[in-house]
């Protein structure tokens, strides 16, 4: 009951400072805004990519193009080809393997054009991504063996061309290639960093040398067999990949392995490193925020003195005016973190909507932070005011000019 | 009070009963301010004793000391000496609210009512004028029911008229049965007391009952009394 008396003393003191109470408060709302906003754009960019991630499967070991040895300054050649996948095939513990290249390129059927990305693979691909055709059928190893043109729509290319019309065994020009349609995906929207609904798979072989001139596949997906041998699978990968690029002991591979496993494992390093950078920022803003209500505590002791004196002589003891001065602190720097976190939520809503890539997601921990953060700064800043006011002689005090 | 024996500044004795009507006077500096923070529980003296209410108040905590100026002492001061920036009301309700007391918005009112203020009460005080504002200052001392009221120079900031409604609502108050300690250098103030105490180098140079003789003797010495005063005050 007392200590809410005395904030509502508190508050009024404050609104009849409202400016006063505003700009004191200054460094806390931009800091707490600036680290809702930040929190925001990096959960949200950590959930999408996390949702990407998770589009895969967890028994997918994806081979890449590249070396693994840091340092190294040098352009990385691309080592992988149709070779390697074949080689993979043969492995125990893969399942299914299907090798990727990719393109962007003009599709086009009569006077409709848009732009996609041609996806080169095999028939595995279907299978090892759980992603099936919802028209005609897949491409076929047949397909794949003898270069065919033939392709299978993504969802929205299928609708921008051909709208409610059916697609399988129309004739489109890819690439001023003609092929013929022979499926259309399901919807799917993203799997792992494409958006497959705007794709247009097609055989990679007929990729690689007709289309393109490729001598390199980009990426090779490989099936364990189970999750349980995943870790033994990607041994097999590495020794038969090394093997067929004649890589001796002792020296780096020329590509890389990943697991959804360790692409998360990576996000979270990239995750910790931008907390940690994000809140060193709030960190010295918030210092800087505290200051200020410290600054703005000071003078109005000063300009209370005679306040502080009547109230003492009415029977506050110094443990009610140092407990009043530290609410008041609280509530100024309490009342900047809310401006911020408001504040924070608009601008990454501002951000989301304005650019339209951004995805934000604000976590209810980083509000509570803020909350929290907020407090902690009122409370430090406000000691030393508060500790002076309650120091006060009354009798000084009430001769105070 | 019962019969509270005071010693303070240099030598000085002095006793108040409780119910009396006493003004200290004297020039600046004379000491009379020391007396009334000593006697007001704001200050505890250095050496020798105070005894509040048969307890010794040199040896009470800091705490006691609050309490004791919460429930049982009230101050009047020369410059008001509200807050600002919240209502006659909200400036009654502070004591009440050290003094943890419930139902403090009908205490309040009340001690506005017996000062003449209840319609003034949602008022700030810069709204309000000098007597309006020192009768808010004193419905702030008496509304914990205090049983002695200290005034320092109460009417030094008023003109006379006002000043004379203002030392009414003190007979009111003493009427009633609370202590009045009036702290003045005016004596046209000080002899509204019942009894007078006269300071000077913080030595008590006369203690004596407020008679007509003295009424007289100071209404004819009244030009020797109010020229050095208003000299002493630049």
């Amino acid at each position: 009951m007392f200590s809410i008396r005395i904030c509502f003393m508190a508050i009024r003191g404050l609104l009849a400072n409202l400016l006063r109470s505003l700009l004191a408060t200054l460094g806390v709302i931009i800091g707490v805004s600036a680290v809702v906003s930040a929190m925001s754009i990096l959960e949200g960019a950590n959930r999408d990519i996390l949702r990407r991630f998770e589009s895969m499967g967890a028994d997918q070991i994806i081979v890449m193009n590249g070396s693994s040895q840091r340092q190294s300054r040098q352009a990385v050649l691309p080592s992988l080809t149709e070779d390697d996948a074949t080689a993979l095939q043969s492995c125990s513990l893969v399942a299914a393997v299907a090798p990727e290249v990719q393109a962007s390129t003009q599709i086009k059927y009569f006077n409709r054009n848009m732009g996609v990305t041609v996806l080169g693979t095999t028939e595995a691909y279907a299978g090892i991504n759980n992603y099936n055709t919802r028209e005609g059928r897949f491409l076929t190893a047949e397909e794949v063996r003898a270069e065919r043109k033939v392709c299978v729509l993504g969802h929205k290319v299928a609708e921008e061309l051909f709208g409610e019309t059916t697609a399988v065994g129309r004739r489109v020009k890819i690439n001023a290639m003609p092929f013929t349609v022979v499926g259309v995906m399901e919807k799917k929207g993203v799997l792992g960093f494409r958006d497959v609904d705007n794709q247009v798979v097609v055989p990679i072989t007929t990729a690689m040398k007709r289309m393109f001139g490729m001598r390199n596949v980009m990426m090779i997906t490989a099936q364990a067999r189970s999750r349980d041998v995943l870790e033994a699978a990607i041994q097999q990968v590495k020794r038969t990949l090394r093997a067929e690029h004649g890589i001796r002991a002792g020296s780096d591979d020329d590509f890389l392995v990943f697991t959804q496993e360790q692409f998360k494992a990576q996000l979270a390093d990239v995750t910790k490193i931008f907390t940690v950078v994000l809140g060193s920022i709030a960190g010295i803003s918030l210092v800087v925020g505290g200051i200020g209500i410290m600054n703005i505590m000071l003078v109005s002791v000063t300009e209370r003195t005679r306040e502080i004196g009547v109230r003492i002589a009415v029977g506050a003891t110094g443990w009610n005016i140092l407990v009043q001065f530290l609410i008041e602190a609280c509530i100024i720097s309490v009342l900047g973190g809310a401006l911020g976190i408001l504040l924070g939520l608009l601008f990454a809503d501002f951000l989301e909507n304005f650019t339209g890539v951004l995805k934000t997601y604000t976590p209810a921990s980083s509000i509570y932070l803020a909350l929290i953060m907020a407090t902690v700064v009122g409370i430090l800043s406000g000691i030393y005011p508060a500790y002076r006011a309650s120091r006060l002689d009354p009798v000084e005090a009430l001769r105070y000019e | 009070m019962g019969s509270s024996i005071v010693r303070a500044l240099d030598g000085v004795d002095l006793a108040i009963r409780e119910g009396e009507f006493v003004s200290i006077t004297g020039a600046s500096g004379s000491g009379k301010s020391t007396l009334m923070h000593l006697l007001g529980c704001l200050d505890r003296p250095t050496s020798g004793l105070y005894e509040f209410d048969g307890r010794l108040v040199h040896k009470m905590s800091d705490r006691q000391l609050a309490a004791i100026r919460n429930r049982a002492i009230g101050f009047v001061f020369q410059t008001f000496n509200l807050i600002n920036r919240t209502s006659a009301l909200d400036n009654v309700t502070v004591p009440l609210i050290y003094g943890r007391k419930t139902n403090t918005r009908a205490a309040a009112m009340e001690a506005l009512r017996r000062v003449g203020l209840a319609e003034r009460a949602r008022h700030k005080p810069s709204e309000l004028s000098g007597g309006e504002r020192q009768r808010v200052a004193i419905a702030r001392a008496i509304v914990n029911n205090p049983r002695i009221i200290f005034a320092d120079e109460p009417t030094g900031n008023l003109d006379s008229r006002t000043g004379r409604q203002i030392l009414q609502v003190f007979h009111a108050l003493h009427a009633g049965g609370v202590t009045v300690i009036l702290v003045t250098h005016e004596m046209d103030v000080a002899v509204q007391a019942q009894r007078l105490i006269r300071m000077k180098d913080g030595k008590i140079l006369e203690d004596r009952v407020v008679d007509d003789a003295l009424r007289g003797e100071m209404e004819a010495a009244d030009e020797r009394f109010q020229l050095p005063q208003a000299m002493a005050r630049g």
